[in-house]
């Protein structure tokens, strides 16, 4: 099919827009991939609104909404290809949040209890309600292809469509954040947690041998690990590396806390009890997945319920 | 039987929305709304996790200005736990925030808007976007997505993620700037000013001179505005200074961010996820009437430009003084929204500058010790889509017991309707309309870069 352009539809659900910006900060790539690709639905470039039959449909943010839901199907009617592009898309994302709030809270303090509204008006006309749980894109259409990242690093990106493009297998691995990061791991004696404001962090040294809490190591690499390279910790927003999700006694708390005891002399028992008792900051990009949420081990309700019963109590 | 016109999505915007025309027996506007389609729930998401962990969560509300939230999430963290950021720890955060001001008016000028201009508001709808620019204008296609680059990879090398970052910390910034990426963004710097400063003739000569009847006209309304200056001297600021609300008839008053409360109302209608900020200052109640509005106000470019007395840097403030002598103090016309974007396009490369240029920037004092605390802070920037509002509570641990987010885009919410209302009324007459009509009245809102 030399000659023809490959047909692309991209739409965005519930999402912040950040990976439709990194679409288009391939920047001088972005010109080369407009010579082999035609773009026809993209609501932040063209005015092209309805959803024309395409090869290629790259779907950003997550289900949210009757209206995200009825996006996800038509784009997936009229696309061959669907690439779930970004966290949200791949895992739910950090409004994945949901899980851990129901949408009355949501919009009981957003609306009602809020310092600024002093209102009893909720927005429920010309609006698509809420569901009732927000979802990762392959809850309700089948999914071809996944990229997370949040956003996808542009190394990634290019990469992923140049191979659609070009009809061959894509040349990215598996690595975590770690194969990434200059740091060196390295036996210490820190003996407690520390919160990232506790100090200044050395630069050459990871930061579970500090006694940072690193999600570096249970992360997918979809970003170059600009984060640890640039002195913060990994929060994990490219969400969870294959063996988290595929075993079921393992996850990101189960990992973390037994290579963090290794590296320093903090029981692993404290470390874990300490990323459940932050399991909204820890498990921020990926608890609406069924892949983490179904595991006998993920609890995230309950270490919610118990942080909170004990703030009040 | 009347029917309804519905746009949907409304694009080449950076948000999700929806435009729906009502109108009546004989065709004409009965009704029109803009409403957003989407709600997440950040005010609900983030209680409870330790503040600190907030200024990266909280920039995932906007993936087009997520420095803004980043900003101003770690000032507020600072007010809760009374900690006062190294002066180059903040004067980093500054230089960040305002270079991504820079990118960001580049994207939405002329990938967003331009098409519009350089194409024609009538052309087909198919071609009608920065792809067919490339194809019409290839030079300068090509020279806006290499300033595009040039701005977001200044960032990228420096702060490691220009989309999400995580740089800024609670007490300031995570690293020192080396010499060395001092003098490469200078290099940079320089090269993006000459470029807005081209950008801005570009536009006076071949959009605002071209397209003043548009101008004089579409999605024309009449409200206050929002904006923040330099307690001194009233001078434009983007980073801090303080808020100034401003009537239609040009008087103001000036707050402290930290009493916003006592300014601004929110009003929630039916018909749409966003909540409408409103002066509530102002004690006229909440009224979107397109002769008679109530407590309206609009922030962002033209709003910035409208309430400064001045800008301190110099090319900025000539164009500011062209403007001024063109369009008046304040200026209401909708689509001047472009121009003011240009206007501040020039500061911020300026003020780029200088914040390069000072002396302190490579300091290694970049992070005040920082202990977790029960309190309050609230961090104001100004977000290219208006003044952006983060206000928190601390518990003792240092967790957040509550949050108010103002969004900038929200702001602009009640005005974008009227300047819809508006510009359909005008121009949809007796059943008549076409895609280059309906076109126009999307216009009216992508003015406002939602």
């Amino acid at each position: 099919m030399s000659g023809e352009k490959i047909r692309l539809n991209t739409e965005w659900l519930c999402d912040c827009g950040g990976c439709h910006v990194a679409l288009v900060d391939l920047h001088e790539k972005i010109l080369n991939v407009l010579d082999s690709v035609t773009i026809q639905h993209c609501p932040v470039l063209t005015d092209i609104k309805d959803y024309p039959e395409a090869d290629i449909g790259i779907l950003t943010g997550s289900i949210r909404t009757e209206h995200d839901r009825h996006a996800a199907g038509e784009m997936r009617k009229k696309c061959k290809t669907i690439i779930a592009f970004g966290t949200c898309a791949v895992y739910g994302g950090l409004h994945g949040a949901g899980l851990a709030h129901s949408r009355e809270e949501i919009v009981d303090r957003v609306y009602r209890h809020n310092p600024t509204t002093r209102t009893d008006t909720v927005p429920d006309s010309e609006v698509t309600e809420l569901a009732k749980l927000v979802t990762p894109v392959d809850e309700v259409i089948d999914v071809d292809l996944y990229l997370p990242g949040c956003p996808p690093h542009a190394h990634f990106i290019f990469e992923s469509l140049a191979t659609l493009i070009e009809q061959r297998a894509p040349r990215v691995t598996q690595d975590t954040v770690c194969a990434r990061c200059n740091r060196q791991m390295v036996k210490s004696e820190v003996n407690a947690i520390k919160k990232s404001l506790d100090g200044v962090p050395d630069d050459n040294i990871c930061f579970l041998s500090q006694g940072y809490i690193c999600l570096g190591s249970v992360t997918l690499d979809r970003c170059l690990a600009p984060c640890p390279n640039h002195g913060v910790a990994c929060t994990g927003c490219a969400g969870p590396t294959m063996q988290i999700l595929t075993e079921p006694n393992r996850d990101i708390r189960t990992e973390v806390s037994d290579r963090m005891s290794r590296l320093t002399a903090i029981d692993g028992e404290t470390i874990k009890t300490h990323m459940e008792r932050t399991a909204k900051t820890q498990y921020a990009y990926a608890m609406a997945t069924k892949m983490i949420g179904n595991k006998p081990t993920f609890l995230i309700k309950k270490w919610i319920a118990d942080v909170e019963a004990g703030a009040h109590g | 039987m009347g029917k309804v016109l519905n746009i949907q999505p409304v694009t080449r915007i950076e948000g999700h929305a929806r435009i729906a025309v009502h109108l009546d027996d004989a065709g004409n506007v009965e009704n029109a709304y803009m409403s957003l389609m989407s709600l997440r729930g950040f005010e609900k998401f983030i209680e409870g996790r330790p503040a600190e962990e907030v200024p990266r969560i909280v920039n995932r509300i906007c993936g087009i200005c997520p420095w803004m939230h980043h900003t101003a999430g770690n000032k507020a963290v600072d007010g809760c736990f009374g900690v006062t950021p190294t002066e180059t720890g903040q004067k980093l955060r500054e230089l960040l925030q305002v270079m991504a001001h820079i990118n960001d008016k580049i994207l939405h000028f002329f990938f967003l808007a331009a098409p519009d201009f350089v194409l024609g508001p009538d052309a087909d709808y198919s071609v009608r976007n920065v792809i067919g620019v490339v194809k019409a204008a290839p030079e300068l296609a090509t020279q806006v997505v290499k300033m595009r680059q040039l701005g977001q990879m200044m960032i990228d090398r420096f702060a490691g993620k220009a989309i999400h970052p995580v740089a800024a910390v609670v007490g300031g910034f995570s690293k020192p700037l080396p010499e060395a990426e001092r003098q490469a963004m200078l290099r940079d710097t320089r090269t993006l000013l000459d470029f807005s400063l081209y950008a801005l003739d570009f536009a006076k000569n071949n959009v605002f001179s071209k397209y003043l009847g548009a101008i004089n006209q579409l999605g024309v309304i009449t409200t206050g505005f929002l904006g923040t200056v330099d307690p001194a001297d009233g001078s434009l600021r983007l980073f801090d200074g303080r808020q100034r609300l401003m009537k239609a008839d040009g008087s103001y008053v000036d707050f402290d961010g930290a009493d916003y409360l006592d300014y601004l109302g929110e009003h929630v209608e039916p018909w749409g996820y966003g909540k409408m900020p409103y002066a509530r200052s102002w004690n006229e109640g909440f009224s979107l009437d397109l002769d008679a509005p109530k407590g309206i106000y609009r922030a962002n470019t033209l709003a910035r430009i409208n309430v400064c007395d001045k800008i301190s840097t110099p090319h900025a403030q000539a164009a500011l003084e062209e403007f001024r002598a063109a369009f008046g103090r304040p200026a209401q016309a909708t689509l001047l929204y472009h121009y003011a974007r240009l206007i501040e396009l020039i500061y911020a490369c300026e003020r780029t500058m200088e914040l390069l240029n000072w002396d302190g920037i490579t300091d290694t004092d970049v992070r005040a010790k920082v202990e977790p605390k029960a309190g309050r802070g609230v961090g104001i920037v100004e977000a290219p889509r208006g003044t952006l509002i983060h206000d928190y509570h601390t518990d003792a641990d240092g967790c957040i017991a509550s949050a108010n987010l103002i969004v900038g885009t929200t702001h602009n919410i009640g005005p974008m309707n009227m300047s819809v209302k508006q510009a359909a009324t005008s121009l949809i007459k007796d059943g008549h309309y076409d895609q280059g009509i309906l076109n126009k009245v999307e216009m009216a809102v992508r003015a406002y870069d939602p």
